[in-house]
């Protein structure tokens, strides 16, 4: 790395505020692996069948349309 | 081996995965129609595929990919839309038992028993349809 070209002092001074930042950076890349890391897995059953359905005739009416694109969208799903 | 051996080497493998992969891509395509169509599988009121009785592995793998598939459409729509989860699989299943359900095919309203579709008659629509 080119340092400006500074005095002694100066000099020794970036360094360390390099070092500093360096190991913030160490750190914030370690936090993941510690406390930030969310497990996201597919549970082993995903789909519980309820047939018993609860739902207002308002709300399928009123998602009609975009039901009928999602469908015509996802051909290998629907 | 040559220059031209390896280029014609790499173009045969270009085709072969095109080929493969438009292959894999058309057999996605029809999954759900292809699972209705075998016998084993039909259309439940609730938006989701099921097994009409029992069936072999690969089927049922087959069936809880679509209907993961399904759950994350019905999923993303929900969220859209201010819906939850169900209702918007429930108002898909009225789309799917209007539209989907061939002759012959299997589907299941609430009362959970699994019926087929007689010829060219119509599905019945589940109640919460309208």
């Amino acid at each position: 790395m080119m340092l400006p070209n500074l005095t002694k002092e100066g000099r020794d001074a970036s360094r360390k505020r390099m070092g500093r930042i360096g190991k913030g950076l160490v750190a914030a890349a370690a936090l993941p692996g510690l406390g930030g890391c969310v497990e996201v897995t597919a549970p082993e059953r995903p789909i519980e069948i309820n047939l018993n359905i609860n739902i207002r005739q308002e709300v399928v009416v009123r998602l009609q349309e975009d039901v009928r694109e999602l469908i015509q969208q996802n051909p290998g799903v629907f | 081996m040559n220059r031209r051996m390896k280029l014609m080497v790499a173009a045969l493998l270009g085709v072969v995965l095109v080929a493969g992969g438009t292959a894999y891509a058309h057999a996605m395509q029809d999954a759900a129609a292809q699972l209705r169509a075998s016998g084993v599988v039909g259309e439940q009121a609730d938006g989701y595929m099921g097994l009409v009785g029992s069936a072999a592995a690969d089927v049922r793998a087959q069936v809880d990919s679509v209907n993961i598939q399904r759950r994350a459409r019905y999923t993303e729509l929900a969220s859209q839309r201010g819906a939850t989860i169900e209702e918007v699989a429930a108002a898909t299943a009225c789309q799917i038992f209007a539209s989907r359900v061939g002759p012959g095919q299997y589907y299941r309203l609430p009362d959970g028993v699994w019926r087929r579709r007689n010829g060219s008659e119509p599905v019945p629509r589940p109640s919460h349809c309208g």
